[in-house]
């Protein structure tokens, strides 16, 4: 039933249409940014992969994030037929999501995600780039901050570049479909 | 607190989203009619099939959804769902007053139409109608899920 309900919203064109559409939407720019490592980090990749981007935070307690163990699966489905792709997180709370706190639980989601962190005016270019509003919904007596923030997911050529953005509701495999369409044929 | 907790639990199974406002270049004009839903419910399954997923049985959820961010679609006549990326002059995909207010509502609107990548996209000039909920799944379902409501609600 699931199936079903997918193929109403996806149609059927699938990865096909995505090299055909014009982007209808203005999203994207420049950010620079530090990784989990410490290393200076923009919205290129050092080794020109494409790039799926989303918005959230790495060291909240409450919540299991549906999209960030998404984008792991879809890496893998594409690493499983030779394509490489680079999953990147911006936190939007950089006060729990630090250089040193943010790698180990992206880590244990996906060994390949960058965490990437800042101070609030440099993440806000990256908020502003993406259209991308927070929210501190409330504080967990236990664990902290709740986070209300941007949902959708960004797919950016090696250079940066958008080159759709996908709702993080989709399956993995429609979702690594539709990344391949624009990154092309594995191997 | 309890609100609070049943909240986290809701996002705990949701994950909070909420969908960035872009700028839009062309999309075609239509008019349509279907219901508001809760996307993540409807198309992930944890709550339930489709059929438990909307109208008045799935209502509290829906709300705890949107207030945490899941993006909002609408459910048209036809079975094709439209991620809703604006409704009227609130530019959120979820939480706003107006997402809010219409959660599980069946709305006939005039608004554009963008399809990418498979995928149909809905910015909502007008809600000409709002017909409030109309399917009234509860009477199959009962609330779905049942901790939708809390233990101690009034």
């Amino acid at each position: 039933m699931i199936r079903l309900v997918a193929a109403c919203l996806v149609g059927l064109t699938g990865a096909a249409q995505a090299e055909s559409d014009a982007l209808p939407f203005a999203l994207g720019g420049d950010f620079s940014l530090t990784d989990q490592s410490g290393m200076a980090r923009t919205q290129a990749d050092p080794e020109g992969l494409p790039q799926l981007l989303f918005f959230g935070y790495a060291n909240c307690q409450e919540i299991c994030s549906a999209t960030l163990p998404l984008m792991a699966d879809v890496a893998d489905i594409l690493a499983g037929g030779d394509l490489d792709l680079r999953l990147v997180m911006i936190t939007v709370d950089p006060a729990r999501d630090t250089v040193a706190d943010i790698g180990p639980p992206l880590a244990r989601i996906h060994p390949g995600f960058i965490g990437l962190t800042g101070t609030e005016a440099e993440l806000q270019i990256a908020y502003d780039a993406f259209g991308v509003d927070r929210e501190e919904l409330f504080v967990d007596p236990e664990h902290g901050p709740v986070f209300a923030h941007g949902s959708m997911l960004y797919l950016l050529d090696g250079a940066g570049a958008v080159q759709t953005l996908l709702p993080p509701i989709l399956p993995a495999g429609q979702i690594a479909r539709i990344v391949q369409g624009y990154v092309g044929p594995a191997g | 607190m309890r609100h609070n907790r049943v909240f986290a639990a809701f996002l705990a199974l949701s994950s909070p989203f909420l969908l960035a406002a872009p700028a839009f270049a062309e999309g075609q004009r239509v008019q349509l009619r279907g219901e508001i839903i809760d996307t993540w419910c409807y198309f992930s399954g944890v709550m339930g099939g489709p059929e438990a997923v909307v109208g008045s049985a799935h209502h509290t959820c829906a709300l705890w959804c949107s207030a945490g961010g899941i993006p909002v679609g609408l459910l048209a006549e036809d079975g094709t769902v439209y991620m809703v990326l604006q409704i009227e002059d609130s530019d959120e995909s979820a939480g706003g007053d107006t997402q809010m207010r219409l959660a599980s509502h069946v709305v006939s609107v005039d608004g554009m139409h963008y399809e990418r990548d498979g995928l149909n996209y809905l910015v909502v000039s007008e809600v000409v109608q709002d017909d409030d909920i109309q399917v009234l799944s509860h009477d199959d379902f009962g609330v779905v899920p049942p901790f939708a409501v809390p233990e101690d609600a009034p």
